[in-house]
């Protein structure tokens, strides 16, 4: 008799009280985001990418000096420097394998120009290996002066009507 | 395994030691050793910075500092003196902060380049202040810059030579540089500028720094003040792993480093591997820059078949099926004896004695030999020429030798090694230097006197130095007499005349070679390649036995090239000395009975077509050999031609069948040099394209033969340490030799001496593929002394035409300081001037003419 | 018609036979050879020509004991003796007449006014140490004294008191006049002998020391023109006489160069041991403080030497007492600074010198004086920083005594000696950016 009291007692009310629970859950915000449509900011130090980063004038600020290739701890930097045009040493291979890369930021503290830092985007999967080996045009950061889709667009108007060579 | 030296050698004086203390241990050092030198030799480590082991301390860098005890004042180890019962410490707190103090005074102006700067990971401030230094700077000024004729430029650097780049602002003003240049190599190209806190290391004002040491200026730069064109901007040195070798482009056997990026088998650097007893660390930029043709991309990728008269490409198993095919061809029509094989003196004792083996067992004759570059070579075993090369020496008795005779060799030009050696034994040892040549030269700068003799009297002014002591009474009368029954001329006056030497000279010479304590007697190319040579040698061995040269000395015949000891060794002569036939014989059970034939001979029976076939390994004797016209009539009527190389040469041009060869760098070997020292090295890369070593190239002709060479690695190795293993340096005739003396007949129109040999830059006609080599000279000239320009009225840097009864050419010209006696140079290492086209195999001196081309 | 107009106490020379180094600098004539033998000179040369042996001049000249007047005051006998008997190689001689330091102008008077003088003494120590051939290395600058030695070197010649067989004594005297390009590390002797070689002026190490490998890496003796030129003296009228001149340790006669705020700024001869106090003060010499203001500080011997303060300039001018105060002889240029001079615009002075003499070799010096300028001239112009003054003193005590020659200990003697005894002034400029005293750079 007791256990049919019991049984009565759990279905109307301690059943209804659990479905509650899920009822208010089903107003309240919910903790995930609706990924891929948001997407959370991540912290101003999150390592994502590699940038390759440049002066305000232009220049790139990489040296190709070894020695981000040198901290890395999975060996995943390989370069060759060159002489640029005015004498200066300049990256003429510079690439990171990124499947190797256990994005530490190893490579960013070494840096002694501030050139190499890693950002905050996450999404570059693929489906071959081969692109995953990034190399130095992949990384640099848009030129100030040069990539600015706006000026690109000023140019190309002035080079049409004859006033830029 | 390094053969007896000779024993003649007088002991040497006990030196005294001194005792003293150092760091808690006692310890005694000969009298005369610098503290830092006892501690170096003990293992105690005291940074320096200007310190080098072949050149005289200046202490001017201060950093090894040591405290003495009862001293007030620090001590620089450098130049202290270990005194008797001193006590130094090496470590303790004020030596300390001194060292401290001064890695702060050298980084107050050091530019923080270290990302950008060639030399990180090896840079001996980077290490020393990481070892002794501050973390922190207290400078805090602008650091000072120098930017006087390098406006334009980012980091201040400045090319001051074709190879050699000197950036300002980094240097510490070690001095290392401008000492080595000055005391080491003789040079004054570099030099110190302005005074103090503004000096200024820079090249001589409208000069540049193109003396032929300079890579060493290099690597000796604690810093990366000077840099070489050729490393930079290449890798980073941790990045690349070493390999020993030696040079493979002269016979000093240089102790070398390959810096080699394994991943990639690329060799990146050549640098200098101190070895005491035969280069004392330096080393021409000859063998610096001489590892570019491994790498280049001229090299011969596959084997060549003539098809059609024009060479196309093949695999190995075409040629050598052809190879075969061909040499059966010939051995059916005329039998095995007409086959000729010429191989190249810098291959390894492996490749050279599987060549005399496959010669001499499988093709049953005498037809090899490696000296392609000499005309008129003497036929017998026995020849003077030969006793005289057998001559056993060490270089490094040249050290504390106090008299040295240096005849007929152009030191700068071929053997730059010895040259260094002796300018140490001038700078240390105040040696007596006498220069005894047929045109004035560079490396007779620390002579005491310089004997320039006319062409081609040498033999005459060697007599003259014997009539010169016979007159003087230096030696013993009646040995007097009989020296002077074996040659013409009879008195000194005579004998002077003829060779156009100053009796004063000559007698100051023979007074010199008597009065000797310990003597060195060098000679070089210019008589070892002149027709007169075994005339030369008697005259030579006739002068040893009048004054006992030997029994005091050493007489030093120089060989040329990387392997000429030990081709000699391997039997690749025609005619080798009779231990060795008998120590072959015993170890192939047979011995080929051909009549031996040397290089002229074998030419002269191609010509005839008396030979129809010929392996060449590694040569080019079109280039090389002194008769164009003579080596292009023989090569060229061959049936069959087979030629291995690393390039494209003018012999491979008209052979059959060429075969890719690999350098001295991709295989392993073992080479003797001029001193009879055996190295062996490892191989540094792996073979490039499909190259194989000279070795392995006759073992598949070999095999394709259907003969066995070798049943092992063991075997082949134990016949050659068999064959090293024969001392047979050829005891000394009893009596004095016959030297005759012909005058030269000149005819009319060529008048003018030439002089042929090898730039300082450059080492036969291997380097010339080399990019940095090229850029101190890609071009031949014709080099002559202001007054013969004047006579001919021919301004420097004009071109002229150079005519012989056989051939001429076209080349500028430049004007130099020497060369006096009215001789002219001319280089034989480029292929755009054919200079041998000019030479006449059976003059003894080879004349021309000279015009203005526009004549 | 002499060049160089300066002031001297020729006049009380001449009247003193006690002084014998000024006596006849104000005739015009004395550098003529007739004048100067008609002086009495010459008379030494042929005395020890006559018959005295090379070791009788070296011990006539030991027991007199004068120390060498170029500023390191190594006694001169001392140093004859030190060329070794039984080498083969010559001897040389080397005059050093590169006078550079700064406050120093003696040497000049007497090369100008007296050359024979000096060829007499160089002549007489040639003897005494066996050489044939002596050196006079003259400062580039000083073209008038080059000028004026090459005329009395070749009437020397011309009248066989040079040349071969002087006198009939089978003995040879060459000498050769070295003009230099204008290097202060030219007077120090290594530097000197490596400048004369042809190579650039800079120190040798020593070991090996000049008087075993010198010139040419033979036995050389460097001395300087006023040790040389009282050499004479000493032999004509013997090493006892000089002795009783000056004080017991220190004997002899000096000539001081007295520049600075002084009415009379000339180069005095007196005896070692003079009142510095007299000599500042006193009518017949200094003069007294320009423009009879007070007297702030005095450099006795150069400016190598340490400051001496007012209430310290009851002293008398020799090596002993001197040293007792915390100073040095030196080369004997008195500098003399009034009231209102600022002591860090002096070192300023002093120390843009010694950076700019440095020759470079070593390390501690080139980097340091570089490094003492441009904090000392930052101070000086106001922008000094707290910490500084601790930094000097730490990269002066790194400079002294680490160097190969003593020009780094030069440099910084004045800037210690400055900052013990004049620190309030250097305080002053840090915190407020200006001079303590209301100092103009004139003189007047």
């Amino acid at each position: 008799m007791k256990e049919i009291i019991k049984a009565v007692i759990n279905v109307f009310i301690e059943m209804p009280r659990g479905m509650l629970v899920t009822l208010k859950h089903l107003f309240k915000k919910p903790v995930t985001l609706d990924y891929p449509k948001k997407k959370k900011p991540m912290a101003p130090r999150y390592r994502g990418r590699h940038y390759l980063e440049r002066y305000d004038d232009g220049t790139e600020r990489c040296v190709c000096c070894g020695l981000c290739a040198a901290a890395c701890p999975a060996d995943a930097i390989y370069m060759e420097p060159e002489e640029s045009d005015n004498g200066e040493r300049k990256a003429k291979i510079y690439e990171i394998n990124l499947l190797r890369c256990i994005f530490c930021g190893f490579c960013e503290e070494a840096c002694p120009e501030e050139a190499v830092f890693l950002g905050q985007e996450y999404e570059f999967s693929s489906s071959t290996r081969d692109s995953f080996i990034w190399k130095k045009d992949d990384m640099l950061v848009p030129h100030p002066r040069k990539d600015n889709p706006f000026k690109k667009i000023i140019r190309r108007v002035r080079k049409v009507y004859g006033v830029m060579e | 395994m390094t053969e007896d030296v000779k024993t003649k050698e007088q002991a040497k004086p006990e030196v005294p030691m001194v005792s003293f203390t150092i760091d808690g241990r006692q310890e005694s050092v000969p009298k005369g050793t610098t503290v830092l030198e006892a501690a170096k030799e003990l293992g105690i480590h005291i940074p320096t910075f200007c310190w080098h082991p072949k050149l005289k301390s200046v202490g001017s860098c201060r950093m090894c500092y040591v405290e003495i005890e009862k001293w007030p004042k620090l001590a620089v180890s450098c130049a202290t003196e270990v005194m008797p019962d001193m006590v130094v410490f090496t470590n303790s707190e004020k030596v300390k902060q001194g060292r401290k103090a001064i890695l702060e005074f050298i980084l107050a102006n050091h530019p923080l380049d270290c990302p950008t700067c060639d030399k990180g990971g090896e840079c001996d401030l980077q290490n020393l202040t990481f070892a002794h230094g501050i973390d922190d700077n207290r400078f805090d000024f602008q650091k000072n810059r120098f930017t006087s004729s390098t406006e334009g430029t980012t980091f201040d650097d400045k090319r001051i030579g074709p190879e050699i780049i000197l950036n300002r602002n980094r240097c510490i003003l070690c001095y290392k540089c401008v000492r080595a240049n000055k005391e080491a190599f003789g040079e004054y190209d570099l030099g110190v500028y302005e005074r103090g806190n503004i000096a200024e290391i820079n090249s001589a004002p409208g000069k540049q720094v193109t003396n032929p040491f300079s890579g060493n200026l290099v690597q000796i730069c604690p810093v990366g003040a000077l840099t070489g064109a050729d490393w930079r901007y290449k890798i980073r040195v941790w990045l690349t792993k070493t390999s020993p070798s030696i040079c493979n482009f002269s016979s000093s056997g240089a102790n070398i480093l390959f810096y080699k990026d394994e991943n990639k088998n690329k060799i990146h650097r050549v640098t200098a591997r101190r070895n005491d007893a035969i280069d004392d660390g330096w080393i021409p930029d000859i063998t610096r820059y001489g590892y570019q043709i491994v790498g280049s991309d001229e090299r011969l990728k596959t084997p060549l078949i003539k098809k059609e008269g024009k060479q196309v490409e093949a695999t190995w198993d075409e040629a050598l099926d052809l190879i075969a095919k061909k040499l059966n061809e010939i051995n059916e029509k005329k039998g095995r004896v007409c086959i000729g094989g010429m191989a190249a003196p810098h291959i390894d004792n492996a490749g050279l004695y599987s060549f005399s083996k496959l010669f001499r067992t499988v093709f049953k004759n005498n037809n090899v030999d490696h000296r392609s570059n000499y005309r008129m070579l003497p036929k017998e075993a026995g020849s003077h020429y030969i006793t005289l090369c057998n001559r056993k020496f060490r270089i490094s008795d040249i050290d504390d030798s106090d008299v040295i005779v240096i005849f007929g060799s152009d030191l700068l030009k071929e053997h730059h090694n010895l040259y260094l050696r002796i300018r140490k034994a001038y700078n240390f040892n105040n040696s007596r230097i006498f220069s005894v040549n047929p045109y004035s030269m560079k490396s007779s700068d620390v002579s005491e006197a310089e004997l320039v003799y006319n062409v081609g009297t040498d033999e005459v002014l060697v007599n003259a130095i014997g009539l010169a002591a016979i007159e003087m009474e230096l030696v013993d009368n009646t040995i007097g007499q009989k020296f002077k029954e074996k040659i013409i001329h009879k008195t000194l006056s005579e004998a002077s005349g003829v060779c156009g030497v100053d009796e004063d000279l000559i007698k100051l010479i023979a007074r010199a070679i008597a009065n000797s304590k310990k003597i060195s007697f060098i000679c070089g190319e210019l008589f070892s390649r002149s027709l007169a040579r075994d005339n030369i040698s008697s005259a030579i061995l006739n002068i040893n036995k009048l004054f006992g040269i030997e029994n005091k000395g050493q007489i030093i015949a120089l060989a040329r090239y990387a392997n000429s000891c030990g081709a000699n060794k391997m039997a690749i002569l025609p005619n080798p000395s009779k231990a060795v036939v008998d120590k072959l014989t015993e170890l192939w059970g047979e011995y080929p009975e051909a009549e031996p034939k040397n290089t002229d001979a074998m030419l002269a029976l191609m010509r005839k077509e008396e030979i129809n076939g010929a392996l060449i390994m590694g040569m080019n004797p079109i280039m090389m050999y002194p008769d164009r016209q003579f080596v292009t009539e023989g090569l060229e009527r061959l049936d069959f031609l087979i030629a291995c190389d690393m390039f494209e040469t003018e012999t491979t041009e008209i052979a059959d069948v060429v075969l890719p060869m690999s350098s001295w760098a991709e295989y392993p070997g073992s080479y003797v040099n001029q001193e009879g020292i055996l190295q062996t090295v490892p191989a540094a890369v792996k073979k490039l394209h499909q190259s194989k070593s000279p070795f392995e190239i006759v073992k598949c002709i070999a095999e394709k033969l259907e003969a066995q060479l070798f049943e092992s690695d063991e075997q082949l190795n134990n016949e050659i340490e068999q064959l090293l293993s024969i001392n047979d340096s050829d005891i000394l005739p009893d009596e004095f030799l016959k030297v005759k003396f012909n005058p030269e007949e000149i005819e009319d129109d060529y008048l003018i001496p030439l002089f042929i040999g090898d730039d300082p830059h450059h080492s036969g006609y291997l380097t010339q593929k080399s990019n940095s080599l090229n850029n101190f000279r890609s071009e031949a000239y014709l080099e002559l002394s202001p007054e013969l320009a004047q006579k001919l009225g021919i301004e420097g840097g004009e071109s002229v035409r150079v005519e012989s009864p056989v051939g001429k050419i076209i080349v500028p010209t430049i004007i130099s300081d020497y060369l006096d006696n009215d001789v002219v140079f001319i280089p034989r290492n480029f292929s755009t001037t054919p200079v041998t086209s000019l030479l006449m195999r059976k003059h003894r001196i080879d004349r021309v003419k000279i015009s203005r081309v526009d004549e | 018609m002499f060049y160089s107009p300066v002031i001297t106490n020729a006049a009380e020379a001449a009247k003193s036979d006690r002084l014998h180094l000024f006596k006849y600098v104000e005739d015009p004539d004395q550098d003529k050879l007739d004048t100067f033998v008609k002086h009495g000179g010459y008379a030494a040369w042929r005395k020890v020509l006559d018959g005295m042996k090379p070791d009788e001049v070296i011990a006539e000249v030991k027991t007199s004991g004068p120390r060498g007047r170029g500023g390191a005051g190594f006694p001169t006998g001392m140093k004859w003796g030190f060329i070794p008997k039984d080498s083969p190689k010559p001897r040389y001689l080397c005059c050093n007449a590169d006078e550079s330091e700064p406050g120093t102008c003696k040497d000049r008077v007497l090369m100008e006014r007296d050359p024979h003088g000096v060829i007499e003494g160089m002549a007489i120590a040639s003897y005494a140490i066996g050489c044939h051939l002596m050196f006079i290395y003259i400062r580039g600058e000083f073209f008038f004294c080059a000028q004026q030695i090459e005329a009395a070197m070749k009437e020397a010649y011309a009248k066989g008191y040079l040349g071969k067989n002087i006198f009939g004594s089978g003995y040879d005297l060459e000498m050769i006049v070295h003009t230099g390009g204008g290097a202060y590390i030219c007077g120090e002797e290594t530097a000197l002998l490596n400048s004369i070689e042809g190579h650039r002026g800079m120190s040798r190490i020593r070991p090996p020391f000049p008087a075993i490998e010198g010139l040419y890496a033979c036995p050389t003796i460097v001395n300087n023109v006023e040790s040389l030129a009282s050499v004479p003296h000493i032999i004509n009228r013997g090493g006892e006489w000089y002795k009783t001149l000056g004080t017991e340790k220190s004997c002899g006669s000096k000539i001081f160069s007295l520049s600075g705020h002084v009415k009379r700024p000339g180069n005095y001869e007196v005896e070692l041991g003079f009142s510095l106090k007299k000599l500042i003060y006193d009518e017949a010499y200094g003069g007294g403080i320009l423009g009879d203001k007070k007297l702030k500080g005095v450099i006795p011997g150069g400016s190598s030497t340490p400051f001496l303060l007012p209430d310290m300039i009851d002293v008398n001018l020799d090596y002993e007492s001197l040293v007792e105060k915390g100073s040095m002889l030196g080369s004997g240029a008195v500098i003399v600074f009034h009231e209102d001079t600022c002591i860090v615009w002096v070192i300023k002075k002093l120390i843009h010198f010694y950076r700019h003499e440095s020759c470079g070799k070593c390390t501690p010096c080139r980097e340091g004086t570089g490094w003492l300028e441009k904090i000392i001239n930052r101070i000086e112009a106001g922008q000094g920083k707290p910490g500084d003054l601790e930094k000097i003193d730490d990269i002066c005590n790194n400079i002294m005594g680490r160097t190969i020659c003593p020009l780094g200990d030069a440099a910084v003697m004045p800037i210690q000696s400055s900052l013990k005894l004049f620190r309030d002034e250097w305080q002053y400029h840090i915190e407020h950016g200006k001079c303590m005293v209301k100092s103009d750079f004139s003189f007047g």
